[in-house]
């Protein structure tokens, strides 16, 4: 099954990749993120928020961005 | 790492555009990495003090670039804020934001342009051993680069830049009509010294025209 996944950890990745027929997103995740805590990444789907329990389907597009990009003068 | 004069100048006038810190991504060309051709904001909550990205705007920034063919080490890995007065050395809240988001990458750059000018500027690299330097920042004016735009910069500055109040630190909220210091930590201790007799004190006469400007 193909699907198109954006992320920016490593070399940084937005291209179409083969993954298996019914994988959930947490799984998804687990797999290309493995040093990654999900609570600092918004993953979407079709530039929607999903659950980690939902099906990937042929054709999604797969967003896994970062959270909490905070600058400050003082901590 | 170098701005062509456009990124540079844009980045300079949103910097002054409000009275709070900004931040955006900087956009590169698929060619030269480290040479800044675009600074580009998303919707942010922002104070005097500081400068918080909204996680759905990064999104929607992400996808907006891969749709405009743009790789994400071209648009995701120089990460620009600003802040107040002279200084630009990063905080503990910056250096932790520049771990968690960007550590994972195999080079990230924190860029800090004070209001007073200053800059600072870190690389971040994972290739090899890894490390860190601070490189050398320089305006490019040999590139190309397009006319300044003050109207389009303005108005993404108010789509996207919402100035929040400092909130006060002993919560003396305007918003109380009776102005109770409950919440002030130190209320306590200064109603005991008013009450203690060992403690004098001398309250001077007011005149009126010490209010005066």
């Amino acid at each position: 099954m193909r699907i198109l996944f954006i992320n920016n950890d490593g070399a940084g990745f937005a291209d179409h990749i083969e993954i298996e027929s019914n994988m959930p997103v947490a799984k998804f995740f687990a797999q290309k993120l493995p040093h990654g805590r999900p609570e600092d990444y918004l993953i979407r789907v079709n530039r929607q928020p999903v659950s980690r329990d939902q099906i990937l389907r042929e054709g999604d597009r797969v967003t896994i961005t970062p959270r909490k990009i905070e600058g400050a003068i003082v901590s | 790492m170098r701005f062509n004069p456009f990124a540079w100048a844009k980045l300079k006038f949103l910097c002054h555009a409000g009275d709070s810190e900004i931040g955006g991504f900087g956009i590169t060309s698929r060619d030269d990495l480290l040479l800044v051709e675009d600074f580009v904001t998303v919707k942010q909550s922002t104070t005097a003090i500081s400068v918080k990205f909204d996680d759905v705007a990064v999104a929607e920034f992400f996808e907006d670039q891969v749709d405009a063919d743009r790789m994400p080490e071209q648009f995701a890995r120089i990460w620009l804020h600003t802040h107040p007065g002279d200084c630009p050395n990063p905080s503990s809240t910056d250096e932790v934001t520049f771990a968690r988001v960007f550590g994972n990458c195999d080079w990230a750059i924190m860029f800090i342009l004070a209001r007073g000018g200053q800059t600072y500027c870190r690389l971040r690299f994972n290739s090899g051993p890894g490390g860190s330097m601070n490189i050398p920042v320089a305006v490019d004016f040999y590139t190309s680069f397009a006319a300044s735009d003050h109207t389009a910069w303005q108005k993404e500055h108010k789509r996207n830049v919402t100035i929040e109040p400092l909130v006060p630190r002993n919560r003396l909220l305007a918003q109380s009509d009776d102005w109770d210091l409950v919440e002030d930590p130190f209320a306590n201790e200064v109603e005991a010294l008013l009450e203690d007799d060992m403690f004098e004190f001398e309250v001077e006469s007011w005149e009126d025209d010490q209010c005066r400007i």
